[in-house]
């Protein structure tokens, strides 16, 4: 009962609810406009905020935060520039349905499924928070590298040219998150010496360079082509639309809390997961992968919205960010005078519950205010191109330098973004860069400490793979993967199904 | 600008992510030239990452380096062999196609635009931005340029420049004291 | 609308000449916080701001900006014009930056606004560790050599420094590092086992003491700290400790050398009443830092003290790139 009160807490102070609805109408925004990101806006908001209540603050916190994650889907569909990281899949086939017009269903689906995700990873932290955060705990170094390996197997599904380019394009990636001071040993890595190469490459620099620039520069060679009318009459998906996805979005959504409750993962390699996980079991979408497939849509946005509920998990439980959003926010409690920590659930356990309470109403507010401005929105794609080609290249250029208040991210990202350009036009695919430079650090950093802890030696580091049923599973998962997906497996499979038939 | 535009039904210029461009059986005009670059460049890549911390140890900081940089390189290479044994696409040349006067023109404004960034300040060299490429894309008047860029401009400076307090590069405008002025205004009128 | 403008610019042509007959601050102050978002300089410093600005009459933006242990923004704010009008909010980092060759600037470019407070390290382990206490630790790695995982941060980072203290006072300890990228994730990897022992800031570590998902065994200072009194010092465990600490990381505001007199006195006026605040102070208490709110030369004498004993004790482990003696850093 008491819990009950404290969910409710909410719908009982108009104030709280007012804030919770503001922070989650700004956070879609800012969550749109790349360069913006959640994170900037919460730790402006712990100044903002500082001589408020606890209650107040946190209620605009979790509305920015929920609105956010699915903020970054309007541009990546709109625009092709993922308004955040956790967006970049969405683009992949987002995008595509905006140029046939269809832009206003996509953020019809998109925003019903992140309100659908949202929702699963709110229940499984009311629900399951301490055996989550328990078993988040049980990943060693070992298990994170074999995590990652499992990622950067996801360039297969992501490159659909040439695989051989598919995977220069991932090692590229991994190479660039590589650049600057390595963190752990403080070696140079890539830098030609060079001071302003130290801090390395700011991977939304990458981002916005690669996709916003290269698409802006892609389309000056048809800036008077009359923009594609969009059409808004069916925005809201039927209900046979939704029941069609409902079992795929159970496992994406799964995906995305397991993946957000890891310390160290969020909603970016959670959408990428989730999305390859999509194009694995789809036989046979309506439309093509990476050509406006709905299931493409429903997969990222399902797990990036429960990867919020996920990253409060180790917060709430045991005082452990799940991601960036959720460290400030622990810095914020501790501003207010709480001590975010594992006795926080056992001191305040109301606390808990009133978070669980903002970001249901949080979730409902998205999904309100997702569904109403959509076609003012739309009008964005209708505008001329050569007003929106400036535009884009002017906003990339902002938030490029945003990130880091950095003038050399804005020379990467200019560089990046010819360099795609090319790219595409040989067709080198984008995806798995990116993909590489989300995953290059927990890689790297997790192998080192791998075959560190077992003193340099291969063989007490597969020991270790083989006694541990978690590292086991995700050991086999890496190598059936990598089988069903290397060009021996289908030549064989052929061959074997031929001898079946005849 | 591309009176025989192909238009977004062919992949070929790269439409989506997920969709790259090129042509499967054909190489276009300087591909084999961008093969060549990767490939020479990824072994420099790989001598360099060599040199973070050799073959000392498993975990030195240059394994992984090493490791994708090799994996580069071979991939270049391979893809590098097979776009020579390609023949090129028949009527593509890299002016009309892939490096259209256009192009070239933006990239060279926006290396302009990193150029005077910091000397300049960002509201002067936006400003300079948008209204030249507006003016040089729609071939409008004006009064219809200088309206349309310096009104986004406005609306983004006051996004990111006073409601996220981003300090973009300030340059020659005393940006600063004149925010401070609208404060003083303001906390003014309210005491 | 347009009259109004024009009254601006005006104002602001008039306000540019008079501007030092004005007292400071004119205008918006930055501040250049060295970590990220979320990390403990960010939340000291977007804690301690606030106050600061109250006393002072003006805004202070504070913008994060990271990258190479913080040298990026030492390097922006070196940069800037010496007017008061960007200031460095950083923690204990750069007096290593030479003598670990990550930049040719230090603390000794700047003038100490306000060292605000220190944090205090310690050793803590993972419950399942086959040893409750610091005696039982080091016999465990005389019996098993190799064999123990301590978390670690990087070259010059805290739990390198309390691990070259440890081989100075105890003699080598066999023990594999494993590096992190942070105590957060170490301590985190720590409780799920992936690393026995951590040397963390007490802060950090305190909530999982009390909650009991990891155990405390010694705290690096000379006398008992008040969160934890119940645990062993190091002084006590052995006096070899006593030549070194007390030693801890910090933070701190600071503006370039060559700010005027004036500008760097409001802001250490504005400082000095921040940090005293209530609200500050029991902050600080919370997190297990120990006030400091020093300035000026005493500010000084702290930094070169804290400077001349941790290079040549990492210089001595064999972890410095350059010797502290290049750099004019005197032996203590």
């Amino acid at each position: 009962m008491e819990t009950l009160m404290a969910i409710l807490t909410i719908f009982t102070q108009p104030q709280l609810l007012l804030l919770v609805g503001i922070g989650t109408f700004a956070g879609i925004y800012i969550g749109a406009i790349p360069g913006l990101s959640v994170t900037m806006a919460v730790s402006i908001l712990i100044s903002f905020t500082f001589s408020w209540d606890v209650l107040p603050a946190i209620s605009l916190m979790v509305g920015i935060y929920m609105g956010g994650v699915y903020g970054g889907s309007r541009t990546a569909i709109l625009l092709n520039i993922p308004g955040a990281p956790s967006a970049i899949a969405t683009a992949m086939d987002g995008y595509p349905m905006a140029k046939k017009g269809e832009a206003g269903q996509a953020i019809g689906v998109t925003t019903v499924m992140s309100f659908f995700g949202g929702l699963i990873g709110i229940l499984v932290l009311a629900l399951a928070a301490p055996f989550v955060s328990e078993f988040a705990l049980t990943f060693q170094p070992r298990d994170y590298m074999l995590l990652a390996v499992l990622g950067i197997l996801l360039v297969g599904s992501l490159s659909s040219g040439s695989l051989v380019k598919g995977i220069f394009a991932g090692a590229f990636g991994i190479a660039i998150g590589a650049v600057g001071r390595d963190p752990l040993t403080f070696a140079e890595r890539f830098t030609f010496d060079l001071r302003l190469m130290e801090g390395g490459i700011s991977f939304i620099a990458v981002m916005i360079g690669m996709f916003g620039v290269s698409e802006a520069l892609q389309q000056l060679q048809n800036v008077n082509m009359k923009a594609v009318r969009q059409k808004i009459d069916k925005i809201v998906p039927s209900f046979g639309t939704i029941k069609k996805f409902l079992p795929l979005s159970l496992q994406t959504s799964s995906i995305g809390v397991i993946i957000g409750a890891l310390p160290g993962t969020g909603g970016d390699i959670a959408a990428l997961m989730a999305y390859d996980h999509a194009k694995r079991v789809t036989k046979n979408p309506e439309v093509p992968f990476g050509e406006g497939a709905m299931e493409g849509l429903v997969a990222p946005e399902t797990a990036n919205n429960a990867a919020v509920g996920g990253a409060f998990i180790p917060m709430m439980t045991l005082g452990i960010p799940g991601d960036a959003v959720t460290a400030i926010m622990i810095g914020a409690l501790f501003i207010h005078g709480l001590n975010p920590g594992p006795m926080l659930m056992i001191d305040q356990p109301d606390m808990f519950w009133f978070i669980v309470g903002a970001l249901m109403t949080a979730n409902v507010f998205m999904l309100i205010f997702g569904l109403t401005g959509i076609k003012i929105f739309t009008k964005i794609v209708e505008m001329p191109r050569s007003i929106i080609i400036p535009l884009i290249l002017l906003l990339s250029i902002v938030g490029a330098y945003a990130v880091n208040n950095s003038i050399t991210d804005v020379y990467w990202m200019l560089g990046f973004g010819v360099f795609g350009y090319f790219m595409r036009h040989y067709g080198y695919p984008l995806g798995p860069v990116i993909l590489g430079v989300i995953l290059s650090r927990l890689l790297d950093d997790n192998w080192r400490r791998a075959i560190i802890s077992e003193r340099e030696d291969l063989g007490r580091f597969f020991e270790g793979i083989f006694t541990s049923p978690l590292s086991l599973v995700l050991f086999i998962s890496v190598i059936l993967i990598f089988v069903s997906q290397t060009p021996l497996w289908t030549s064989m499979k052929k061959r074997l199904f031929r001898k079946a038939t005849s | 600008m591309d009176p025989d535009f192909r238009g977004d039904s062919d992949h070929h210029d790269g439409t989506s992510d997920a969709t790259p461009g090129g042509y499967p059986k054909q190489r276009r005009p300087g591909e084999l030239g961008f093969a060549i670059f990767l490939t020479v460049a990824s072994l420099y890549l790989l001598y360099d990452a060599y040199g973070i911390s050799g073959f000392t140890a498993l975990s030195g900081a240059g394994s992984i380096p090493m490791a994708t940089t090799f994996v580069m390189a071979v991939t270049a290479l391979i893809v590098g062999l097979r776009t020579a044994r390609l023949n090129k696409v028949a009527g593509e040349t890299i002016a009309n196609d892939i490096l259209p006067v256009m192009v070239i023109l933006f990239i060279g404004f926006l290396i302009v635009f990193g150029l005077l960034l910091k000397p300049l300040g960002f509201v002067l060299t936006a400003a300079l931005f948008l209204t030249v490429s507006i003016k040089v894309l729609a071939h409008k008047g004006w009064g219809y340029t200088l309206a349309v860029s310096l009104g986004s401009l406005v609306v983004i400076w006051i996004i990111f420049r006073v409601v996220f307090t981003v300090l973009l590069p300030a340059g020659i405008l005393p940006e600063a004291e004149f925010i401070q002025f609208f404060r003083n205004l303001f906390s003014g009128g309210a005491s | 609308m347009s009259r109004k403008l024009i009254g601006a610019l005006v104002a602001l042509g008039l306000s540019a000449t008079v501007a030092t007959a004005q007292s400071y601050p004119t205008k918006e102050i930055q501040g250049i916080i060295q970590w990220g978002a979320g990390g403990s300089t960010d939340t000291v410093m977007r804690s301690v701001t606030p106050h600061a600005e109250e006393a002072l009459g003006g805004t202070v933006v504070m913008q994060n900006m990271t990258g190479a242990v913080g040298a990026i923004a030492l390097n922006y704010v070196v940069d800037a014009d010496p007017d008061g009008y960007t200031v460095l909010m950083g923690a204990e980092n750069p007096m290593l930056y030479k003598v670990m060759g990550l930049g040719d600037e230090d603390y000794s470019a700047f003038t100490p606004i306000n060292i605000l407070a220190r944090g205090t390290a310690m050793l803590v382990a993972n419950n399942d560790a086959p040893f409750d206490d610091y005696a039982g630790m080091l016999a465990y790695i005389a019996e098993n050599p190799g064999e123990l995982k301590l978390g670690a941060t990087g070259p010059g980072g805290l739990p390198s420094v309390i691990t070259a203290m440890m081989n100075t006072v105890e003699g080598e300890l066999d023990v594999i590092s494993v590096p992190y990228d942070g105590d957060g994730p170490a301590l985190t990897a720590l409780q799920g086992g992936a690393i026995d022992v951590m040397p963390a800031v007490l802060g950090a570590a305190i909530e999982g003491i009390r909650a009991g998902n990891m155990k405390p065994i010694l705290v690096f200072d000379t006398q008992a700290s008040a969160a934890l009194p119940d645990v062993q010092i190091a002084t006590d465990a052995n006096a070899g400790y006593a030549t070194y600490l007390p030693w801890g990381p910090f933070f701190g505001v600071f503006a370039k050398n060559g700010t005027p007199e004036d500008v760097i006195e409001a802001l250490t006026a504005a400082y000095a009443a921040g940090a005293e605040h209530p609200d500050f102070v029991a902050l600080m208490d919370g997190r297990g830092f120990t006030m400091m709110n020093i300035s000026g030369d005493e500010a000084n004498a702290f930094l070169s003290k804290w400077q001349q004993g941790t290079a040549w004790l990492l210089d001595d482990a064999g972890l410095t790139k350059a010797s502290p003696e290049e750099f004019g850093i005197a032996r203590p």
